[in-house]
């Protein structure tokens, strides 16, 4: 199951300034986690020590909003991670 | 409710190429020198929002910030200039505001808006612009606003990346900004003083910001409500996505009903 991961520049460090991943997974879950281990680090800057998703953060799956790690994916989706930013 | 003066010779050709749009016309531009606006922050945001809506005809602008002017800022915020730096930010933004339209009416509040007067001046206004720098002000706002029923349009610009969106608060369906990220003790602060900010992002979200409370004003067109749309300034690729209400939020919930 590929998925088309985009991040936004707050995890560019983790990412070697690539906004544009691929990652495998058959739930959010499971992308994150798979994520994780293309980037380490990455997951926890998303998802908390309890494994709840950052306040900060949210996920979008095609367009449309993720609000559960359970959220199921389907090969050749889009996941979007977008942070909140306070800068204006 | 809004009274409309009509527009003399001279506003009419000032006005003139937003009046032969037929989805503006007379009524529309009356409707937007009819307006209040309420700016919070005179900065990379603030500076283009507040040049538009003060171009286009707003009547009344309200621009707030308790900053003053400093060497860094001058690389985006365009409200401000060399000769202005160490002035207070509003005071020098009404200046620039009003050189390019002496029929603006600018008020300004030195401090950061918070309390009573923030209730206040959302209460008032027509339209609220979010150009704020922290997340404590952005929470506040968006408070006063689901309060007051009041449009919000909130923009946030960080490095390469933008946001903006528009929390339409008149309407029972509309998120509200603590619907997409609720307010949280270890939210992330992220500062262009810090980070830096790529100065024509700021220009792009704020004058979106200026389009987006014009089109709230005249009543015209789609707005951003109920969606967030995002700008990767170095790819230079939009996205937009959905939002919903979040029926346990804990400052809109119960909103709309009887």
């Amino acid at each position: 199951m590929s998925i088309r991961v985009v991040v936004p520049g707050q995890l560019f460090s983790y990412t070697d300034g690539q906004s544009r991943l691929v990652a495998e997974g058959a739930t959010l879950g499971e992308v994150l986690e798979d994520l994780d281990r293309r980037h380490p680090g990455l997951r926890f800057r998303v998802i908390d020590e309890h494994g709840e998703i950052r306040p900060h953060v949210r996920f979008f799956i095609n367009h449309q909003p993720a609000l559960a790690l359970s959220r199921a994916l389907a090969d050749g989706d889009e996941l979007l991670v977008v942070g909140a930013l306070s800068g204006g | 409710m809004w009274v409309f003066v009509p527009m003399n010779d001279d506003q009419l050709l000032r006005y003139s190429r937003h009046i032969l749009l037929p989805e503006i016309g007379v009524e529309g531009q009356e409707a937007i020198l009819a307006a209040r606006v309420l700016v919070v922050g005179a900065g990379g945001l603030g500076s283009p929002a507040a040049m538009y809506l003060a171009a286009a005809g707003v009547g009344t602008l309200v621009l707030c910030d308790g900053d003053t002017v400093d060497l860094t800022n001058l690389q985006r915020q365009i409200l401000h200039s060399a000769e202005g730096v160490g002035r207070l930010k509003v005071e020098s933004g009404r200046d620039t505001l009003l050189r390019l339209n002496p029929f603006a009416r600018v008020e300004t509040v030195a401090e950061r808006l918070e309390g009573d007067a923030l209730e206040a001046q959302v209460a008032a206004a027509d339209v609220v612009l979010d150009c704020s720098d922290n997340f404590a002000t952005r929470h506040a706002i968006n408070r006063a606003c689901v309060r007051h029923r009041k449009p919000l349009v909130s923009g946030a610009a960080i490095r390469f990346d933008g946001q903006v969106s528009v929390f339409d608060l008149r309407q029972a369906e509309s998120p509200c900004y603590h619907c997409l990220f609720p307010e949280g003790q270890e939210v992330e602060e992220i500062r262009c003083a810090v980070m830096g900010v790529f100065a024509p992002l700021t220009g792009i979200i704020g004058a979106t910001q200026a389009a987006e409370a014009l089109k709230l004003l005249i009543g015209c067109g789609t707005t951003l409500d109920g969606r967030l749309l995002l700008l990767d300034g170095l790819g230079m690729e939009w996205r937009s996505v959905t939002l919903g209400r979040d029926p346990g939020c804990g400052v809109c919930a119960g909103r709309g009903e009887a």
